[in-house]
């Protein structure tokens, strides 16, 4: 491994390697570490963050059951969970469809805000087009410091939204700030492990949303 | 404290071991993925993203693209790929537009993968199949970034980063005569030159074989070619 300190006295001991063996040895015990570390932090966090999560589901439905509409943003590997979690919202296996807006689907608003103005502003500036008070926002960030993502939250509290959060590490700006009606905090120091998380949670929010709205549509 | 369980099974640890080491080989020598996820092309963006954006500073930017353009994805990777890529699709294992897709392969002259959710038939319908449990149980999430991971590490043993020749070779193959049970290869018919004529793709190389054993046949029909000729229709060209 590279990281041996003395790796440097044998350079070309990596470059003469030939046997594959050891290497997937290695990588498939990496591989399997990491699916328990992963299974581990979800499972945490589910419990430590319970709570929250239902106090969110259920306020959720209160918003939707007003006719309010979920907008849901985030930056990479976010904005493709928000789509993801739009995705589930809009088209259920099972359940009520609910009106979900991904803030990261239109790349023509995108481009012209990022171009024009500046990235800091492509969701706020979509908050301030769409949104009205019985709306929800729900913002992804692994490290709860995304300047955009918060000054979409910002906006939507303004404007009365229900403001949702999801991070990661210590929460960031984002946990900090205080304004958010609910923040779920992955604590790890892996984006991809807290991503895996925020993916169960979002799961978990779904089946919360789900089951308050079965509970008063009945 | 609720049971802590993977949505992907310990044992694909296995396979994707594998997949790290043929994907670090593959982009050592020019390829490019290409993310394909019908159902939830989210999965495709992420994957792309997680390789020419890594999130750790100073990871290489690798050449991935998620192919989302609304059209049919046999058309667009056939396209877009050169012999050598890699096509990485997530979705249902029994998911007949996937299989019709990652069956190309061979033809095609890419490695194929399929991150499978449940349900997985016990055919393999791609070079490399990794199981990732239910569909929105976060296994595909999951399998595609333990992926990423572990093709950083397969880059630290530039040794190990050249391919055999014998897996140099394995492009071109898949299928068995169904007369002789000798080797098959499979192939994408690309025009008709005459009656008994075509020109096909094989291994990523266009060569001609006679069709007069299997007939009419037409554009983007697979078939299995044996000493030139062409033996067996594997799947029409058209979309299910």
């Amino acid at each position: 491994m590279s990281t041996e300190p003395t790796a440097f006295l044998y350079p070309f001991i990596e470059a003469d390697e030939r046997d594959a063996g050891p290497l997937l040895d290695d990588l498939a015990a990496s591989a399997r570490a990491k699916m328990a570390a992963s299974a581990r932090l979800q499972a945490e966090t589910l419990e430590r963050s319970r709570a929250e999560i239902a106090a969110a589901g259920a306020a959720m439905a209160e918003r939707f059951g007003r006719g309010g509409r979920l907008y849901a943003f985030g930056n990479g590997g976010s904005a493709t969970d928000a789509d993801g979690t739009v995705a589930r919202f809009r088209r259920p296996a099972t359940g009520h469809a609910l009106p979900a807006t991904s803030l990261v689907e239109d790349r023509a608003v995108l481009t012209a805000l990022a171009n024009d103005v500046g990235v800091d502003v492509v969701f706020a500036r979509q908050i301030i087009a769409h949104a009205r008070p019985a709306d929800i926002a729900l913002a992804i960030s692994t490290s709860g410091g995304s300047a955009n993502v918060l000054a979409g939250l910002a906006e939507a509290g303004r404007r009365g939204l229900l403001t949702v959060g999801l991070c990661g590490y210590d929460g960031g700006a984002m946990a900090a700030s205080g304004d958010l009606a609910h923040c779920i905090v992955v604590r790890s120091e892996s984006v991809h492990r807290i991503q895996e998380a925020q993916n169960a949670v979002l799961g978990a929010l779904w089946v919360e949303v789900q089951a308050a709205l079965a509970g008063t549509r009945r | 404290m609720t049971v802590a369980a993977s949505p992907v099974p310990p044992a694909a640890a296995d396979e994707l071991a594998t997949v790290a080491l043929a994907l670090g080989r593959r982009f050592a020598a020019g390829a490019t993925l290409w993310c394909v996820a019908p159902g939830a092309p989210h999965h495709a963006r992420h994957v792309a993203v997680e390789f020419v954006h890594p999130v750790v500073v100073g990871a290489r930017s690798l050449p991935a693209v998620a192919v989302a353009d609304g059209g049919d994805p046999v058309d667009t990777v056939r396209l877009l790929a050169r012999p050598g890529d890699v096509v990485l699709a997530v979705g249902p294992g029994d998911d007949a537009g996937l299989a019709r897709l990652l069956r190309r392969g061979p033809a095609w002259g890419v490695r194929t993968v399929l991150l499978a959710e449940d349900p997985v038939p016990g055919i393999p319908v791609a070079d490399h199949v990794v199981r990732v449990g239910e569909p929105d149980g976060g296994g595909a999430l999951l399998a595609y970034h333990l992926l990423w991971e572990l093709t950083q590490v397969v880059f630290e043993h530039p040794g190990l980063l050249r391919e055999s020749d014998a897996e140099s070779e394995s492009e071109a193959g898949g299928g068995a005569c169904v007369t002789c049970s000798d080797e098959g290869r499979l192939a994408e018919v690309r025009s008709i030159a005459d009656d008994r004529t075509a020109v096909v793709l094989a291994g990523g190389h266009e060569e001609q074989v006679d069709t007069s054993v299997v007939g009419g046949v037409g554009p983007g029909d697979l078939v299995l070619v044996h000493a030139g000729l062409a033996i067996a229709v594997v799947e029409g060209a058209a979309r299910p």
